[in-house]
């Protein structure tokens, strides 16, 4: 425990400073959530590469829950979900059930180029759509895997802050 | 059936003499008490009822047998509680019984039990009627349910060794006969029968000893009598140890325990209740009567034996019941703890009054029949639920049922009820009880020396880890047994209880929740049985305003009519905070959250026994659950498996290691004695002709 208190001590605060805040639109949902979005993170059939990105977006160098986005563990506690990946086969129905099951308002992030247009995956034989095929689409975040910068911006857009 | 109608003949006897010979009755306060009147006439009612169950024809039969006898424990009620509030009243009927005579005599502690009784009786007779009208409207189980009742109420009235003796055993086989009613359909009732047929003959067998000799060295019969005998310590200490033996093998009390969990489960439903919530308390009176009263007390350490036996009870009763699969088995486990903490109350209020605290014992008496009152309350509920339970879906085992909370929903929010009061929490009745004990165990000074300061913290923990298991077990009975969905066939297809079962558990509900509220109503009365019998001046709890209790001497004060009015309170604020500050109020019907993996079916649900295999792991030393795995491989090769069958119980180990043995060594003597009998009648002359010289010799030596 002594250690743990002296490594936290010795390590100090490594988060970089937040950027500048992008004005962009939110999405109408978003405004009702006054600032604090709680995330269901649904993996769609991804290669894990989003997942990765995400984990550091939460993690101490981003630190994405200083702008008030928080990952929950079940669609029954979340503003949004989080979907990564083309949509596969095998997760069409988990996906569309999990969206029934967030309460509303709900809002839907695509993230990664396959859960916006299927990227590389498309036209697999496993692969049912990209996620507008599946759930209404609210926010797009492009890139494969997408930077935790532009991760960050993305939520940053939904809570405001 | 010519035996009951001399019975009847009987009753007419009694009450003619009663105002008929002015020398045989004694009405102490008053001569024509409403207490002695009420009395009379609810044996009277209940021997009506055996005779209007014997003659009427099978279609109106439980409905004629059962409001009698409800109306026999309503008169009952009246005389328990006049002879509570002080009213006396006893009689002599001479020539009821041949020698001594019948002595029956109402004095405040007899009153609690004979209240309790008639109140477990009214609700368990009007239950009856819905309950019985299928299968079990026979004759000979509706006439013997009234006798059972008339039984019981004599035992806490019966003023003289004779008359409790023949009550007492009168009280046995009236309720063998009922535990019995359903051999025909299951084997089991009949394993069970068997069971409790020979431990409570041989209970009764330690009591007639003891109580015969108490009856010999004192000089009388009569109870008045034996009071004022002082018997050598050696035969008070046999006394009590052969009564306290038979009174605890009919309290359920381990390790004396092990008909109880056969014949509670395996008896009808409304009689069930009657053995759980007013037989058992038998046990209590007997070890209250002959210890504290007629034997005045006695020694320290027969005391530290009844609370050391109350405290090994309530805590081996409890991890039964919390392993219990079967509802009704669980439900008699659990009356094995309620009794053990009723006589951790009993010890520690002998044990306080031989120690001389006259103040400290009348509180821990009056904690114990306070418990006595509430843990009747809530087992006539539990088991009456329960019997709905089995009514309508055929089947006790908690791993088959679920799903009632729709089908059933009035029996469901009863069971709920008792479920709370039996789990000692605020708003509970059982939570004032358990608190009023664990008050005068705590607060128990340590003049005492040694005895005291080793005991008091020890029986405190084993009521808070009693308590802690009982909500275990009741979250259990109740969760898996009601919510969720159906686990099998008989369950999903449950149908709710006719009106006059739901009557009789409405009784009792209304009972557990006037038991919550206003305790207050009852202690002084308690106080004043209590006060009868250790002796103690003052009241031990005294009642300020209308809902707080004060104790004397010691600061703690409890209001649980505040506690419910609290409790509600904050309910209605959680429930109405958001409403009123909900940014939408639109609701939106959903489906069930599975995942996203598809439907949850019946088999993902908690089972009673998924529920309690963690509680089986932590106490695996005490419980010894057994598994097995039972593998038969295919004819061709050993590696190809046919079937792979795992099976898990938790026997009883008091039984496996007390009894089996026994039981096995009676089974090689019977064997071994076959060979003394071959067949040969000059052998049997034989034998006869030696043991009657035999006899001679050793009387001719003797005297």
């Amino acid at each position: 425990m002594v250690s743990l208190w002296q490594k936290i001590r010795r390590t100090g605060r490594v988060a970089e400073p937040p950027p500048p805040r992008e004005r962009t639109d939110p999405p109408p949902a978003a405004a009702e959530l006054a600032g604090s979005v709680q995330i269901r993170h649904v993996d769609a059939g991804s290669c894990n590469g989003c997942e990765l990105e995400i984990a550091s977006t939460f993690g101490p160098v981003y630190d994405g829950e200083r702008y008030g986005a928080r990952l929950v563990a079940s669609p029954r506690h979340a503003d949004a979900l989080m979907v990564t990946g083309p949509v596969t086969r095998n997760m069409a129905t988990a996906l569309r059930r999990t969206y029934e099951a967030v309460p509303e308002p709900r809002l839907v992030i695509a993230l990664g180029d396959c859960a916006r247009n299927c990227g590389v995956f498309a036209g697999a034989y496993g692969v049912t759509g990209a996620v507008s095929d599946v759930v209404p689409v609210d926010v797009e975040v492009p890139g494969c895997p997408p930077p935790p910068e532009a991760i960050v911006a993305a939520l940053r857009g939904l809570t405001g802050r | 059936m010519t035996g009951i109608v001399t019975d009847a003949a009987m009753s007419t006897t009694l009450i003619t003499s009663v105002p008929g010979t002015g020398s045989a009755v004694t009405g102490l306060a008053d001569p024509a008490g409403a207490a002695g009147a009420s009395f009379v006439l609810a044996l009277a009612l209940c021997l009506a009822a055996a005779l209007v169950a014997l003659v009427l024809p099978g279609r109106i039969r439980p409905a004629a047998a059962g409001a009698l006898t409800a109306a026999a424990g309503a008169a009952a009620v009246v005389a328990g509680v006049r002879a509570v509030a002080g009213e006396t009243w006893s009689a002599w009927l001479p020539d009821l019984l041949p020698l001594l005579g019948v002595r029956l005599g109402l004095d405040p502690l007899g009153g609690v039990f004979l209240a309790v009784t008639g109140a477990v009786a009214v609700c368990a007779a009007i239950y009856g009627i819905g309950y019985t009208r299928h299968g079990l409207s026979g004759r000979g189980v509706q006439a013997a349910l009234p006798l059972f009742v008339a039984a019981m109420l004599l035992v806490p009235a019966a003023a003289s060794v004779s008359t409790f003796l023949v009550a007492w055993e009168l009280m046995a086989i009236a309720s063998l006969l009922l535990v019995v009613a359903e051999h025909h359909k299951r084997a089991a009732v009949g394993e069970a029968g068997l069971w409790y047929a020979v431990m409570t003959h041989l209970g009764f067998a330690v009591i007639l000893a003891g109580l015969a000799a108490l009856a010999a060295v004192s000089g009388g019969d009569a109870f008045d009598r034996i009071r004022e005998a002082t018997p050598s310590a050696a035969a008070a200490n046999l006394i009590f140890l052969a009564t306290f033996a038979g009174f605890a093998s009919k309290a359920g009390i381990v390790p004396l325990h092990v008909w109880l969990p056969r014949a509670h489960p395996e008896a009808p439903s409304q009689v069930s209740a009657l053995m759980s919530a007013a037989m058992v308390n038998m046990g209590v009176y007997g070890v209250v009567r002959v210890g504290l009263d007629l034997l005045g007390g006695g020694p320290a350490w027969w005391w530290l034996l009844v609370l050391a036996a109350g405290a090994l009870s309530a805590l081996y009763g409890i991890l039964q019941a919390v392993v219990a699969s079967d509802l009704k088995r669980l439900l008699g486990h659990s009356t094995t703890e309620n009794m053990g903490l009723v006589l951790i109350g009993v010890g520690a209020a002998g044990f306080f009054a031989a120690s001389g605290s006259r103040v400290l014992a009348a509180l821990a008496l009056v904690a114990a029949l306070l418990h006595v009152i509430n843990h009747a309350a809530f087992k006539t509920l539990l088991f009456l639920a329960a019997g709905s339970v089995l009514h309508a879906t055929g089947t006790r085992d908690l791993d088959a049922l679920g799903g009632l909370r729709e089908r059933m929903p009035y029996t469901t929010g009863l069971f709920a009820l008792g479920a709370l009061a039996a789990s000692a929490l605020p708003p509970g009745n059982g939570f004032v009880s358990e608190w009023l004990l664990l008050q005068s165990l705590v607060n128990s000074l340590p003049e005492g020396g040694v005895a005291h300061a080793v005991t008091m913290p020890l029986a405190v923990g084993v009521i808070a880890l009693s308590a802690g298991l009982a909500i275990a077990t009741f979250v259990k009975a109740f969760g898996v047994g009601f919510l969720a969905r159906p686990r099998g066939e008989g369950a999903a297809n449950a149908h709710e209880s006719p009106p006059t079962m739901l009557g009789g558990m409405l009784l009792a509900g209304a009972a557990c929740v006037a038991l919550a509220l206003a305790p207050t109503l009852l202690l002084p009365g308690l106080a004043r049985a209590v006060s009868g019998v250790v002796g103690g001046t003052g009241d031990p709890v005294t009642v300020a305003g209308a809902a707080t209790l004060r104790l004397e001497g010691i600061a703690s004060t409890i209001s649980p009519l505040l506690i419910a009015a609290w409790l509600v309170a904050a309910l209605v604020l959680v429930l109405a905070l958001p409403r009123l500050f909900a940014a939408r109020r639109a609701r939106r019907a959903a489906r069930l959250w599975d995942c996203g993996a598809g439907p949850m079916t019946a088999r993902m649900e908690y089972t009673a026994t998924s529920f309690a295999e963690p509680l089986g792991r932590v106490f695996d030393d005490v419980l010894e659950p057994e598994s097995d795995i039972d593998v038969t491989p295919l004819k061709e090769s050993a590696y190809l498996v046919e079937r792979v069958r795992f099976h898990a119980r938790v026997p009883d180990r008091i039984e496996r290691r007390l009894y089996e043995p026994v039981l096995a060594g009676f089974a090689v003597a019977g064997r071994a004695a076959t060979r003394l009998a071959n067949g040969s009648v000059h052998r049997y002359l034989a034998y006869g002709f030696y043991a009657l010289t035999g006899a001679l010799i050793l009387l001719a030596v003797l005297t």
